[in-house]
């Protein structure tokens, strides 16, 4: 069973054209990463899951339901745009937004004592959120998501802003959520987080889908093509090579991957003697190269249209 | 609806507990009334002492009667003004230099020149440290006038008795009449109008401009998408709106619980703690005047408080909004410039056209409320009429509203906040 079912969804403002015609599957159970570079359409594209704006086209089904206003109460959202009212004292904010929830006051009361207790915020409990340093605001932030138990969380860019104690705890917590079964979205420009967290990815680009599915599978589907490469000397006879389709070069460090058919071995053979190599590593394409790829690819094709 | 209830609950905390609420809810009747009771108090409590004053009568016809007429007293009985006579012997400017020198030596308060042509319009002459003692002079004034006018008269061979009688001025006593029968009138319904239409004007502006900070806050934390997450931007805005129109009539009720005591109390206070002030009367209002402003209040406040919300929406800053806020601004002073107008003429035309323009009404159709009860029809329409424009702003400005919360960066123009409206 999916927890959110997105079919054929387009959403315009103006002439503008935010999300086209975006399909995509979410399993329950499952850590689904939204991929795609700044302005690809992924938080227009959340706040429609969030009923929050209302696609011009399409169908969103959220838990196996028409999303609406009452689905609001079994998720959880942290938008990437987050804050706390700065007047607010920390108890009555956390209140406030469990009552939107449609908490009972008692019920809420018990819950945020046990959250402050687990992110050691019960001392400020009493204090007004712009008392906060930013990382406790942070955390404020994640319990005012999860307060209300729901099935389904979606994070909007969570790692954006937060140092490595928060980034760490986070993940985590997220990790926590997935183990009691909830379905959890994340959306996201660094994809060595999502290598590590996710089982499915959907990569968007310019409003359009890019690829879609487990990730493992993607990654397979890519192949052994792609080579990792440790090495001291000039770069330019790698580059040279006629059967490489794409080098993402760092320097002392370089991901190539190789054209369909071509063997790492005449790759391997043809450096030797060329530059000095500390490493020579036949493996999967790493996420990040998979998406450099993708969207280059994408945006070559549309400036060549034009 | 409870989740509407939570926020109205939410925005009226807020602003009920500061101490600026706080203050100007009670610190404002308090003031108010300290500027009605201070002036009688003064004009009660008397600090006149015993005054000596010199006199030069250069006639000597004048100085008897004129010591007969300056007869004031003070409180313990004694006379306030002690007349001394200066005769002429010498040199009149000798004499006066001799005076001046009394003056300055404070032996005298001051000292009077009575020269002879009186009566054919020669000039008294009041000569003292301090000129600005306007009830003495005035009492000199009074008394001189009567004693030169009667001997003017006497020289007619008429009666000044006689002649007072009949030059006595005419009074002319100001009633209102309306349905509830004749009143006398000396100034109030005036007082009153002014002093309600200034009060509900402020309100506008101030709760208005509360919801506007309150957007911007949402925005500028960036909470607000947390809080749409669990309730539609329609909600939050009529949640916002009727939280702070409650603050709005929770500060009239103190008022109005504190207005209602003072002139039911109040005036019998007055009297007793300072039996000299027992003749005066606090204005009160009536209570259909008292209905009516609080439901051109909540009309008015509906109206301008969807245009403050939108205008908070639209931009990041309280600096941002104030370009968009002059219009609005402008729509409830051009009425404050027009009440002189509207009260010489409450029922032309031209007061009628005006006081039915929706974005007017609250503050010109109460003050014709107040002058003069214009006919039903034109209260009744003015108040229909202003709602169904309040239905259309709230139409109009939820749309910019929810388009409005979730935009950062630059402030939008005119041309695309239109095209806000017409997303889906």
């Amino acid at each position: 069973m999916n927890a959110l079912e997105i079919n054929k969804v387009t959403k315009n403002f103006g002439d503008f054209c935010a999300v086209r015609d975006l399909s995509f599957n979410i399993p329950k159970g499952s850590v689904y990463g939204l991929l795609g570079p700044n302005g690809a359409g992924k938080t227009t594209t959340i706040r429609m899951v969030m009923n929050i704006i209302i696609p011009d086209k399409g169908t969103i089904n959220v838990l196996g339901r028409n999303m609406d206003e009452e689905m609001k109460k079994r998720i959880g959202y942290l938008p990437e745009d987050r804050g706390l009212y700065p007047k607010m004292k920390i108890g009555e904010l956390l209140l406030f937004f469990s009552e939107l929830k449609g908490l009972k006051r008692a019920e809420a009361r018990s819950r945020i004592d046990h959250w402050l207790e687990r992110f050691d915020l019960a001392d400020w409990k009493l204090k007004k959120a712009e008392e906060l340093s930013k990382g406790m605001q942070q955390k404020v932030q994640f319990i005012a998501t999860v307060i209300h138990q729901p099935e389904l969380i979606i994070l909007d860019e969570p790692f954006a802003g937060l140092d490595p104690v928060n980034t760490k705890l986070l993940k985590d917590f997220m990790l926590e959520m997935k183990d009691k079964g909830v379905t959890i979205i994340f959306s996201t420009h660094r994809m060595e987080q999502v290598e590590m967290i996710c089982d499915n990815i959907c990569l968007i680009n310019k409003g359009e889908k890019v690829l879609e599915g487990n990730l493992n599978r993607i990654k397979k589907e890519y192949g052994k093509n792609t080579i990792v490469l440790d090495y001291e000397g000039e770069a330019k006879y790698i580059k040279d090579f006629a059967g490489i389709e794409n080098i993402d070069d760092y320097g002392r460090f370089m991901e190539v991957k190789l054209k369909e058919g071509e063997d790492s071995q005449d790759l391997l053979q043809y450096l030797t003697g060329k530059i000095r190599i500390n490493k020579f590593e036949v493996k999967e394409p790493t996420l990040n190269a998979i998406f450099i790829e993708k969207v280059g690819e994408r945006n070559e094709k549309n400036s060549g249209g034009n | 609806m409870r989740k509407i209830l939570a926020v109205i609950k939410r925005e009226y905390l807020q602003i009920v507990k500061t101490k600026g609420f706080i203050i100007g809810t009670i610190l404002g009747p308090v003031l108010m009334s300290l500027f009605l009771i201070v002036p009688i108090l003064m004009s009660v409590v008397s600090v006149a002492e015993q005054e000596n004053i010199g006199v030069i009568d250069v006639s000597g016809k004048l100085f008897a009667e004129l010591d007969k007429k300056m007869e004031q007293k003070l409180k313990d009985g004694s006379r306030r003004y002690l007349l001394e006579e200066y005769r002429v012997t010498g040199d009149i400017s000798q004499l006066k230099e001799a005076l001046n020198e009394k003056v300055l030596a404070k032996e005298l308060s001051a000292y009077l020149f009575l020269p002879t042509d009186i009566s054919e319009g020669g000039e008294v002459e009041y000569i003292s440290e301090n000129v600005s003692d306007f009830d003495k002079t005035n009492n000199i004034r009074t008394a001189l006038n009567s004693i030169i006018i009667g001997k003017r008269l006497k020289a007619e061979g008429l009666d000044p008795t006689k002649v007072g009688q009949l030059m006595s001025r005419v009074h002319l006593s100001t009633k209102k009449v309306s349905k509830r029968g004749v009143e006398e009138d000396t100034g109030g319904t005036f007082i009153i109008s002014y002093f309600l239409v200034l009060v509900l004007y402020m309100t506008l502006i101030f709760y208005g401009q509360a919801i506007m900070r309150g957007v911007i806050e949402e925005k500028s934390s960036r909470v607000v998408e947390i809080v749409l997450s669990s309730i539609r931007p329609f909600q939050l805005m009529a949640g916002k709106i009727i939280g702070i129109g409650a603050v709005g009539l929770t500060q009239y009720t103190i008022w109005g619980l504190f207005g209602i005591g003072f002139t039911t109390y109040g005036g019998a206070l007055i009297a007793d703690v300072f039996p000299a002030a027992a003749s005066f009367k606090i204005p009160s209002i009536p209570a259909y005047i008292f209905i009516y402003f609080v439901v051109f209040f909540i009309l008015g406040y509906f109206l301008f408080s969807t245009l403050f919300a939108a205008i908070g929406s639209m931009v990041n800053t309280e600096k941002e909004a104030q370009q968009f806020m002059t219009p609005v601004i402008m729509m409830l002073v051009i009425p404050l410039l027009l009440i002189l107008f509207i009260m010489r003429s409450p029922n032309s035309s031209i007061s009628v056209i005006l006081s039915m323009i929706p974005f007017f009404t609250p503050t010109l159709m109460l003050l014709r409320v107040c002058i003069l009860f214009p006919p039903f029809i034109q209260v009744g329409g003015s108040i229909v009429l202003m709602a169904l424009t309040t239905l259309l702003m709230i139409w109009l400005t939820a749309k910019i509203y929810r388009v409005g919360l979730l935009m950062y960066g630059k402030r939008p123009r005119i041309r695309e906040i239109i095209k806000w409206m017409r997303y889906k």
